[in-house]
């Protein structure tokens, strides 16, 4: 029991930050980045590259996370910008940033071949025993990386100019250029830390998937479930949440119903939850979970 | 293709030998479409396989215009129904022995059924989120299809059933299959183009772009969501049905990235046109094939294609070559001033002193109507309002005094929070909008809700929808029955006279887009009369009009209102207003201050001081 | 007036889509001036104040705020100290308190702190009501409390014009009284204002001198006094 919640809790952690980095970038440009898991995969196999070419593993996943950076400022000005420009309310961006997904993936399975490498151990090999059960040093750095990174976007959203810029922007764009932010810049930044989150997530998780270019459609997807469920559609924060639920509902499948069942477990979950709240369980609109705040009176 | 309606142009023999041409034309694509089908019939199987797969996303493709391009529902369910027709059809087959055209029928109500559920699902939400619960459908069934290995092989998936052969005295048409898929993809565009040219199509596209509108005319919309996007769930079915004859059935064949790329091929093909999505469909599924290099590489290209495409032709390719036909047709505007005094009704302006009863019985009751948004304070306190047949009674009041939301709750957008409305002595505040419309009731919107890719001509069809009986079973057929051209002859030539009636005949051949405010005014006026109601809501008439044509609608409700029709007016230019009012209501902060006629609300201190702001 | 104006317009002509909602505009406002812009609905006036800011994606001819040409500039960049708005709706960013909405609306002026404060206090003196509320949620307050947060967002840019569309519009009578006083004191402080209304008898009270707005043109420019003067029926022959 307990050891299926750790794991799952660590597992969890890992989707809570790529649903944390897909809410993100919804939170200010209204869009689903359909490259996200791209730009997770892209800080693991740069990783990989530069740590098996000798570079010392920090340096090589600092790079990593520069390169996804880049990527992910890519993916905004070519897939996500020219849509919005256009008009804000078509499915375009739904094709592009799948697009430029596909074009990412394939550029690293053209660079790096389709088989897996191996990826730098970072804390592999401790493991701590907690009552009953085990955690590995590797799963206890997810958990508190994502502890930190969570709670580090919710204090940078509340309580720094920046994040209230991002707050008002995500809430009414035009009002908040109207104010003088440049709210391309916003965006580029939103993007910016969404794939630090999201490479972030993969350095977490590279040493026990090693380095695939294929990696990016299983936990991208697996974000997104994980944004779906918590609601991250209108609180990024809500999205950790998710993750973590997530990550115990599959591990949990897999202790409790069989070693199958953490592939389709959480799907039930998802649409269960989809049914009685469905912008999310930790949604503004679910009246089980509604934050203080009043309806908007109209003006 | 063909322009929808053009009837309005022209006398009566030159548009005989236009339909004649057309005949002819259309006879000779038929001609073309099968003997292309029996030469691929007898062709080698590579080049087979290519057309057939092609084909088979058309259909899929066409499904997904279906719902996304005529209703704005993009669903990302079309795999998943895709995949449950597929493996239906190849559990049912090969393990049951079932008869493969006794499947179709199972398939396509099965796949109907689920697709009705999953819509009404679905509907609770719109927009991102119909896209996000539908994707989630077709997520939750490619996982079932992996793990489920006793019974859908797992990853490797299924051998398809054989399709049945000919007869022997049909075996020189060839390959049967080929046939088959030919055929039903005509079917799927001979369905979708009927539509597209019944009088379901202008009600569709106002579902899609002007719910309200929609409602108000009396469709059910939400019934009509829930039916158009079943029939598209039983047809991405039906291409599943034949997409298991094709080869192996596996879950990567119908995963969410199916559905995704079926989206692109409407997208790139053209959202909402008869052939964009089969084109679509035709570059997207023949890519790889014709770009023979590193595959890889292909992928990346195909990335970066589907990135071009929709940045630089949103309207897809079909969308760009109508636009090149279009400019090379060109078009003549109508003289620019929109209702010219001469185009004036020919009604005598009684407008000054109309003499109606004064006590005639009440036809539309307010009693104690409570109403707010959300957790806001009350937008209507404790409203009465009495309106008598044949009145024209206005409603004044400054802005967010609660004017548009007690005609919201009127014609049934709202529902009040307390209190009744009765109707022609009917209580009807917990009917919806479109129940209301069969009462009589019609309504006008502050902001012209109509569909601007269409004519006004074809909006004001859609006031017609409960005029015209079983508009939406006929339209799967309609330019095929007789009942169904006539029928379209006379709505086009009602909706024609009713735009001439208020002034805006020059303008019934252009899109919405193109014609001025004052005529997008006078169309809706036109879609609600056309209907012929007893009682006209309406919600700042005058908005944005010029003089000129305030005058000229003031001529035509004084017109309406010598037939008999009952007007609730809500204006702020009491000087176009009072002189046509028998009862005036005055509205402040959600409460009625006073009702009287013009003259005592005028000299009322308290008006004066509250709106007129003396 | 020899100096330059604060705000200049010329031969403006702005909208969405295929029409112009506004044509030929020409109006000029003072330093120190405030000006009203008067017309029913739909007649353009917040498409002029919306031109102004930038926010209107089409528009031609020309604006100058304070001797800038900014027709060509995108809003956040009119945004920083040339115009501000406190714009129809009021459009608060609900979701935050009265102070940081604000300081959002300094939010140029970020690295200057001693600045900020001054605004931030003389905002507070003219509205003390916001000083009690300063960590209150905007969406908490009344409408015209709303509309003073509204007004004093507007305020902490410091701008050379202050746009206002409709700050009276469904407020009560006493909000009104408040939001016009406010008006009144920002003139005695020396600011140019730009109002939009269909209040008569506020933009009497304010202003200088009276645009009348009707089908996207300027059709006549008057003086309160005429108004009040018996001017009244002309401006119903416009107002309807």
């Amino acid at each position: 029991m307990l050891q299926f919640v750790l794991s799952g809790v660590a597992i969890g952690s890992i989707y809570g930050l790529i649903g944390m980095a897909l809410a993100i970038s919804f939170y200010v440009t209204r869009i689903i980045n359909f490259a996200q898991g791209e730009l997770m995969m892209v800080t693991v196999m740069v990783t990989a590259e530069l740590a098996s070419s000798g570079y010392p593993v920090w340096l090589a996943a600092l790079a990593g996370l520069a390169c996804s950076c880049i990527v992910g400022i890519l993916s905004y000005v070519i897939a996500v910008r020219p849509i919005l420009l256009s008009n804000r309310f078509s499915f375009g961006w739904l094709v592009s940033t799948l697009g430029f997904a596909v074009i990412v993936e394939n550029a690293a399975a053209y660079i790096w071949g389709p088989t897996s490498q191996a990826f730098p151990p970072i804390l592999n090999g401790i493991s701590l025993p907690i009552g009953g059960a085990v955690l590995t040093a590797q799963q206890l750095l997810a958990i508190v990386t994502a502890a930190v990174l969570a709670a580090g976007f919710e204090i940078v959203r509340r309580y720094t100019l920046f994040g209230k810029l991002g707050m008002a922007t995500a809430a009414d764009p035009e009002m908040a250029s109207a104010i003088g932010a440049n709210t391309t810049i916003v965006a580029i930044v939103a993007f910016a830390i969404s794939a630090i989150y999201a490479g972030i997530a993969g350095l977490l998780i590279g040493p026990s998937t090693f380095a695939n270019p294929y990696l990016g459609d299983t936990f991208g997807t697996y974000g997104f479930i994980a944004m779906m469920i918590g609601g991250g559609t209108e609180r990024p924060i809500a999205a950790m949440f998710g993750g973590l639920l997530l990550g115990v509902c599959a591990e949990g499948a897999n202790a409790l119903i069989n070693s199958q069942a953490s592939d389709w477990f959480p799907f039930i979950v998802l649409v269960l939850i989809l049914i009685v709240s469905p912008k999310g369980l930790f949604s503004t609109s679910n009246p089980l979970f509604r934050p203080r705040r009043v309806a908007v009176t109209r003006g | 293709m063909a322009p929808a309606f053009d009837t309005q142009s022209g006398t009566a023999a030159p548009r005989l030998r236009i339909g004649r041409w057309r005949a002819a034309g259309l006879a000779a694509v038929l001609i073309a479409y099968l003997a292309a089908t029996a030469y691929v019939a007898h062709t080698d199987l590579g080049l087979q396989s290519l057309v057939l797969v092609a084909a088979v996303f058309g259909i899929l493709a066409i499904s997904l215009d279906l719902v996304a391009g005529m209703l704005g529902l993009y669903s990302l369910g079309q795999g998943g129904f895709f995949g449950i027709g597929a493996y239906a059809t190849t559990i049912l087959a090969n393990d049951y022995g079932w008869n493969a055209f006794g499947l179709l029928a199972l398939v396509l109500a099965a796949t109907g059924l689920i697709g009705m559920a999953v819509g009404a699902m679905s509907l609770r939400v719109s927009g991102l989120y119909f896209a996000i619960t539908t994707f989630i459908f077709t997520l939750v069934l490619t996982v079932l299809a992996t793990d489920m290995v006793t019974v859908t092989g797992g990853l490797q998936g299924l051998l398809g059933p054989a399709f049945p052969d000919f007869p022997a005295s049909l075996e020189w048409l060839g390959t049967p299959l080929v046939w088959c898929i030919m055929l039903a993809l005509l079917a799927c565009l001979g369905l979708v183009w009927n539509i597209r040219h019944s009088p379901l199509y202008p009600i569709l596209l106002s579902i899609r772009d002007a719910e309200p509108f929609a409602e108000a005319a009396g469709a059910r919309t939400a019934a009509i969501k829930v039916g158009v996007f079943g029939v598209s769930a039983a047809m991405a079915g039906g291409a599943g049905w034949l997409f298991s004859f094709l080869g192996v059935v596996s879950p990567s064949q119908f995963d969410w990235s199916v559905s995704l790329n079926v989206l692109v091929m409407v997208l790139i093909g053209g959202i909402n046109t008869s052939i964009g999505p089969v084109v679509g469909a035709m570059f997207v599924s023949m890519f790889p094939n014709v770009v023979n290099i590193n595959p890889w590489l292909q992928e990346i290209v195909y990335g970066a294609l589907s990135i071009l495409a929709i940045t630089l032709l949103p309207d897809g390719v079909v969308g760009i070559a109508r636009r090149a036909l279009a400019r090379r047709a060109g078009g003549i505007a109508p003289a620019a001033e929109a209702a010219s005094a001469e185009a004036m009704p020919t009604a005598p302006a009684t407008a000054a002193s109309p003499a109606s009863p004064t006590d005639s019985e009440v036809i539309v009751e307010c009693r104690g109507i409570e109403f707010g948004y959300g957790l806001g304070p009350k937008v209507l306190r404790n409203v009465d309002l009495a309106v008598r047949r044949g009145h024209i009674h206005g409603l004044i009041g400054p802005n967010g005094s609660g004017k548009s939301t007690l005609a919201n709750v009127i014609s049934g957008r709202l529902t009040p929070h307390a209190g009744e409305v009765l109707l022609k002595g009917t209580r009807v505040d917990g009917m919806p909008a479109s129940s209301r419309s069969r009462l009589g009731l019609r309504r006008t919107f502050q902001a012209a809700q109509l569909v601007k890719e269409l004519t006004p001509t074809q909006n004001v069809m859609v006031g017609l929808f409960d005029r015209v009986p079983r508009i939406v079973g006929r339209a799967p057929l309609w330019p095929m029955l007789a009942s169904g051209r006539r029928d379209l002859a006379a709505m086009q030539r009602r909706a024609s006279e009713a735009l001439s009636l208020v002034g805006a005949g020059d303008w019934t051949a252009r899109q919405v887009a193109d014609v001025p405010h004052g005529i997008e005014q006078l169309t809706q006026l036109a879609s609600v009369c056309v209907a012929g109601p007893d009682i006209i809501v309406l919600d700042e008439p005058a908005t944005g009009l010029s003089a000129k044509e305030v005058r000229h609608l003031a001529a035509i409700l004084a017109n309406l209102k010598t037939q008999g029709v009952t007007m609730i007016i809500i204006e702020h230019q009491t000087r176009f207003l009072f002189p046509l009012c028998d009862r005036v209501t005055v509205l402040n902060a959600g409460e009625v201050i006073l009702t009287g006629s013009a003259d005592e609300v005028r000299a009322d201190p308290v008006v004066r001081q509250v709106y007129l702001g003396e | 007036m020899s100096e330059q104006p604060t705000l200049e317009i010329n031969a403006l002509s702005a909208g969405y889509g295929r029409f112009d909602v506004v044509r030929d505009v020409a109006l000029s406002v003072g330093k120190g001036e405030a000006v009203a812009l008067l017309g029913p609905n739909g007649a353009g006036k917040t498409t002029v104040l919306r031109a102004i800011m930038g926010l209107v994606k089409q528009r031609r001819g020309l604006i100058r705020i304070g001797g800038t040409d900014v027709s060509a500039l995108p809003t956040h960049r009119i945004a920083r100290g040339l115009a501000a708005i406190a714009p129809e709706g009021r459009r608060l960013f609900l979701d935050q308190s009265v102070e940081d909405n604000l300081l959002l609306g300094a939010l140029h002026l970020r690295h200057d702190k001693a600045r900020t404060q001054t605004l931030l206090a003389s905002v507070y003196d003219l509205f003390p009501v916001l000083k009690a509320y300063r960590q209150r949620l905007s969406s908490f307050l009344s409408g015209g409390e709303q509309q003073m947060v509204a007004i004093g967002r507007m305020l902490m840019s410091d701008p050379e014009i202050m746009l206002l569309d409709e700050p009276s519009v469904a407020l009560s009578p006493v909000a009104v009284d408040i939001v016009v006083k406010a008006m009144l004191e920002l003139r005695k402080r020396g600011a140019s204002l730009l109002l939009v209304e269909q209040r008569t008898d506020v933009a009497t009270r304010v202003c200088d001198r009276l645009y009348v707005m009707t089908h996207g043109e300027i059709v006549d420019e008057m003086k309160p006094e005429t108004i009040r003067s018996g001017g009244m029926s002309i401006l119903n022959k416009y107002l309807g």
